[in-house]
């Protein structure tokens, strides 16, 4: 019986093995040759690199204009972050203490909205904000991912403010805290957990979004990590070395963030999806 | 006090909306006003010829250096993507750049936006009816970057060795006569050809040959398109369009990546016939630098037709074809007086600076549409191309299709020539498209 | 106590706490989708000062653009396979990793990995593996069904868009199921073993009705992603070859932005939302129904 068990187990661990090989391995093969020339990887795309040259990287950090996207990645994924979770906190947090007929009407309307798929409304988007000069800003960017990301905060926010206990806010308010201070000093602390988890999933969706970024920034300045690879990999067709080599470092950033949390963003995973 | 304090939040709430709807309008002006009061302008140039960039930012400090007070930056239209799409999108983004490079049916659109260019100088030194697609009402909207053409290139190396001798190009000007030279390739010891099966290729320049080649006379050309698109036009009926598939036949029974013939991309091409291990590649003489990376046959290259019948003297059997391609248009909305005259600067730069001249024919392959420049083109593709022109063996390309006519009737080929449909599937879809096309 | 006195201390009160919200909301989502709507009414070339209002004649041209509702069939064929083909790989991997492996939390992290990359640069890595690296391996070893590259068949094609993302998104799924099979009680299960049920019919009977709820939630998202594609469908096929991988968001895209055709693109974009929509919520609501039942 525990023999039996013991091999069980042990073709689970083989099966897994070779699947998370498989999972891993195109990462491996990216990494592979991006130290190696070009025309070694069109002789041989398997073989190891004859010598360890960080040409490749150099070549791909000057032309994509690295520092400059991620700077832009950075900013425009921290701040609307930031803005989301705090903007959608208050409001669900307010949808849930007045229950007004209109509060609930919106809040359904707002989950409602999600269902609407991005190319329902890129084409309009463009144009409203054309017409107002107020694209190919990183900051009517950040402004559109408050727009596209609020309703699945408030509507996550929303089921977890429900669990607070209202007595709490009560006493605060009986020892003299306005609302607003209730709210910054009782209520979201408490929605910390509930932050964390938004956030992972907010920072996943705009760190990696291509779509919206290339339709708001067109200059070559404002450009994020995933449009300057887009357009370094346009431009230079011919040289694999350099594209694979931007391919890393343009994967690299979130990669370094996941080894360090891994285990939070996992649990954010999991909790954004149970509400 | 708290309420106060709450006031002063919301505010600060209040104040950030205001700050953040703003932003984007008072970014773009402060732009450019620092353009405009900075000591020196800067202007752009969104380039659709990829593979000029690099010797486009070249000549950007050429320029600069040239004139210190003007600074010229190149964006790139992404590859894959439409000088129209990407332009467009600028002008939707309110930031537009100074100059476009457009293609030539697109300059109309963009009429209401951007400068009359028929004032300046060098309106008077271009070659014949260079501007002529881009003048509407008596004005000419876009300046003429480069004349094209697009045709078999063959490596001499390789065809000397198959026939023998030296090869002579006008040997060629039958559909059996090609296909006799591809055994004659195959039999020593390489591959006949390479057909690059991208969209672009098979749709914007291969099948508009079935149109140009029906008469010299654009006239008749214009007609024969509008009978395509009335529905009048009986395509499977008709002599050249035929002739030229009988010829594309030949070539897929030829071609070296017969097995997985979509499998191909672009640069597969300039590789395979610098190193000759084909003798024949349909391109244009956009390719040369490529080719040139790649070259085994000391600079020895040339156009050959593409055959669309056997009979020799039939129009488009010994003519190549060849337009200007490539237009610069300068935005009049959103660019300051300073920047226009900056922009004008450099293309005058271009037609009657030595620099300019060097840029152009010299370092960008680019066979200039204008009389005044002397200079022999460079490379082996853009003088065969300049002999085809001078003895009056040229077919006017196709300028003006469709904006989606590549995208669509491209992929109709690409059916085609992964044989996963037939010509009567291929007549159809072209039918069916020129009914509904813009 | 907890409510304010005075009209203006409860307006003020309602906008700081929801005013940046909606008002983001409300210009970002809803005037543009209100705007859309308007635009399917007019003819506008994208670039042209003026547009005119043409009816409904750019419905009209829906119905006929035959290649949109081809890349339509095309795509919900592919939203079938990849839902089905994530989450039972999902809910496999999640199955075997809840039953106290070692190293199981590697695992999870593994697994998880490709969807830390957004979906451009994956379809490049992809299209890097599909024609340099399959191509290699299948020529040298003599493998035949990989010696020429999978990109260039529109068949093979079609499956390269459909392994790409099963691979991508098995990983979050399992996550969830992850979730939902800690959440089931062990003294249920262990009642079970008690009475002698077998590991299969546990799972039927008693793991898979509670694991209702994350059913819904990944079957509810993977059908959205599946719809909504086009990051990997731009970078790895480009819908080609000759179109037969374009998906219905590229195709809208097209049309819109490279046919010009604008009124027709939107008409395209909001007929997809409505039979986006219909799917979704059918799909909803039949589970919950089930979720009730059970």
């Amino acid at each position: 019986m525990a023999g039996s068990r013991r091999i069980t187990s042990f073709f689970k661990l083989l099966l897994l093995s070779l699947a998370l090989i498989l999972f891993i391995v195109p990462f491996a093969f990216l990494l592979l040759n991006s130290f190696k020339e070009n025309k070694e990887i069109t002789a041989n795309p398997l073989s190891l690199p004859g010598s360890f040259s960080m040409d490749n990287y150099a070549n791909a950090f000057d032309k994509m204009n690295y520092v400059d996207a991620f700077t832009n990645s950075f900013i425009i994924t921290v701040l609307s972050v930031l803005l989301i979770s705090l903007f959608a906190a208050m409001t669900a947090h307010y949808f849930v203490r007045n229950p007004t007929k209109g509060n609930q009407y919106t809040f359904l309307l707002m989950v409602a909205s999600m269902i609407i798929p991005f190319q329902a409304l890129m084409i309009p988007l463009v144009k409203v904000y054309g017409s107002l000069d107020m694209l190919n800003s990183k900051w009517s960017l950040i402004y559109m991912y408050i727009g596209f990301g609020s309703s699945l905060a408030v509507f996550i926010y929303h089921g977890f403010v429900k669990g607070i206990p209202k007595e709490l806010e009560e006493a605060a308010l009986i020892d003299g805290c306005t609302r607003v201070q209730t709210f910054f000093r009782i209520v979201f602390p408490v929605l910390m957990p509930t932050t964390a988890t938004i956030a992972i999933l907010n920072v996943l969706w705009i760190w990696n979004d291509f779509l919206l970024p290339s339709l708001v920034l067109t200059d070559p300045e404002q450009r994020t990590l995933p449009l300057s690879t887009f357009n370094f990999y346009g431009t230079y067709t011919v040289d694999f070395g350099p594209l694979m080599a931007s391919l890393v470092l343009t994967v690299l950033p979130i990669v370094v963030v996941y080894l360090f949390a891994q285990k939070y963003i996992i649990q954010g995973v999991m909790q954004g999806a149970v509400k | 006090m708290k309420r106060v304090k709450g006031t002063g939040l919301l505010m600060l709430m209040l104040a950030f909306i205001v700050v953040l709807s703003a932003c984007g309008s008072s970014n773009g002006n402060s732009k450019e006003n620092a353009a405009s009061n900075s000591a020196g302008v800067k202007i752009t140039l969104l380039n659709s010829k990829g593979e000029i960039q690099t010797q486009l930012e070249d000549a950007a400090k050429a320029f600069h250096e040239d004139n210190p007070d003007i600074t010229l930056e190149i964006q790139a239209v992404p590859n894959g993507g439409s000088p129209f799409e990407r332009a467009s999108t600028l002008y939707a983004s309110g930031n537009p750049p100074t100059m476009i490079m457009l293609d030539t049916g697109d300059v109309e659109k963009f009429k209401d936006r951007v400068l009359d260019l028929s004032g300046e100088k060098w309106n008077a030194d271009t070659v014949a009816n260079a501007t002529d697609l881009t003048t509407f009402d008596g004005k000419n909207y876009a300046f003429p970057l480069a004349v094209e053409g697009y045709g078999f290139i063959y490596n001499k190396a390789v065809l000397d060795k198959a026939v023998g001798g030296t090869f002579d190009p006008a040997t060629i000007n039958t559909t059996d006569s090609l296909e006799k030279l591809f055994q004659q390739i195959e039999a020593s010891g390489s591959k006949a050809l390479v057909v690059s099966p991208m969209d672009w290729s098979l749709g914007a320049h291969y099948l508009p040959l079935a149109y140009a080649g029906q008469n010299k006379d654009m006239a008749e050309v214009n007609k024969f398109v509008d009978g395509l698109r009335a529905g009048t036009v009986q395509l499977g009926d008709n002599a050249v369009f035929n002739g030229l598939m009988d010829t594309f036949d030949v070539m897929m029974k030829y071609n070296i990546d017969q097995a997985s013939p979509l499998a191909g991309v672009y640069e597969r091409g300039p590789e395979l016939l610098g190193k000759g291990e084909v003798g024949i590649w349909f391109m244009g003489n956009w390719a040369w630098p490529q080719i040139n990376s790649f070259d085994t046959a000391n600079g020895a290259y040339g156009f050959l037709p593409v055959p669309v019948s056997n009979n020799p003297t039939d129009y488009g059997n010994q003519e190549i074809s060849s337009a200007v391609s490539k237009r610069i248009v300068i935005d009049k909305e959103k660019s300051t007086p300073e920047q226009q005259a900056a922009a004008k600067k450099f293309l005058e730069w271009i037609v009657y600076q030595d620099k300019g001249q060097d840029f152009l024919v010299n370092k960008a392959s680019i066979i200039p549409a204008f009389k005044n420049i002397t200079l022999p083109a460079a490379d082996p593709l853009g003088k065969s191309l300049q002999d085809y022109i001078a003895i009056d063996r040229s077919e006017q390309s196709m300028s003006v299709l469709p904006a989606d006519h590549w995208s669509i009737l491209g992929a109709s080929m690409q059916k085609y020539l992964s044989k996963a449909g037939d010509r009567a599937l291929l007549v159809k879809e072209i039918e069916e498209y020129w009914k509904t096309a813009k | 106590m907890i409510t304010e006195k005075g009209v203006w201390n409860r307006l003020r009160l309602r906008l700081l706490f929801t005013g940046p919200t909606l008002f983001a909301f409300i210009t970002v989502m809803i005037i543009p989708f209100v705007y859309g709507i308007y635009l399917t009414f007019t003819s506008w070339d994208g670039i042209s000062t003026t547009q005119t209002l043409v009816g409904f004649q750019n419905y009209g041209s829906v119905f006929k653009d035959a290649e949109f509702w081809k890349s339509f069939g095309l795509t919900l064929k592919y939203v079938l396979y990849t839902v089905v083909l994530t989450n039972v790989l999902a809910f496999l991997l999640a199955y075997i990793l809840t039953t106290g492996l070692k190293g199981q939390s590697i695992f999870r992290a593994g697994f998880f990995l490709p969807n830390l990359v957004g979906g451009i640069v994956l379809g490049f890595i992809w299209q890097f593996i599909f024609n340099n690296v399959l191509v290699y391996l299948g020529q040298k070893a003599g493998i035949g069904i990989f010696s020429t590259s999978w990109l260039a068949d529109p068949d093979h094609a079609f499956w390269t868009l459909v392994i790409v993302t099963v691979w991508q998104y098995a990983g979050y799924m399992m996550v969830i199921y992850v979730a939902g099979l800690t959440g089931v009680p062990n003294d249920v299960l262990e009642a079970a073993s008690i009475d002698g049920a077998s590991g299969w019919m546990k799972m039927v009977r008693m793991t898979v009705p509670l694991m209702i709820p994350s059913f819904i939630v990944c079957i509810f998202l993977s059908l959205q992603r599946g719809f909504m594609v086009y990051d990997v469908n731009l970078s790895l096929t480009k819908g080609g070859p000759f179109k037969s991988t374009e998906f219905v968001s590229m195709h809208v895209y097209q049309k819109a932005f490279l046919s010009r055709d604008y009124g027709v693109g939107q008409a395209e974009a909001l007929v997809l939302f409505l039979l986006v929509a219909a799917i979704t919520l059918l799909q909803v609501y039949f589970s919950k129904k089930l979720e009730v039942e059970a």
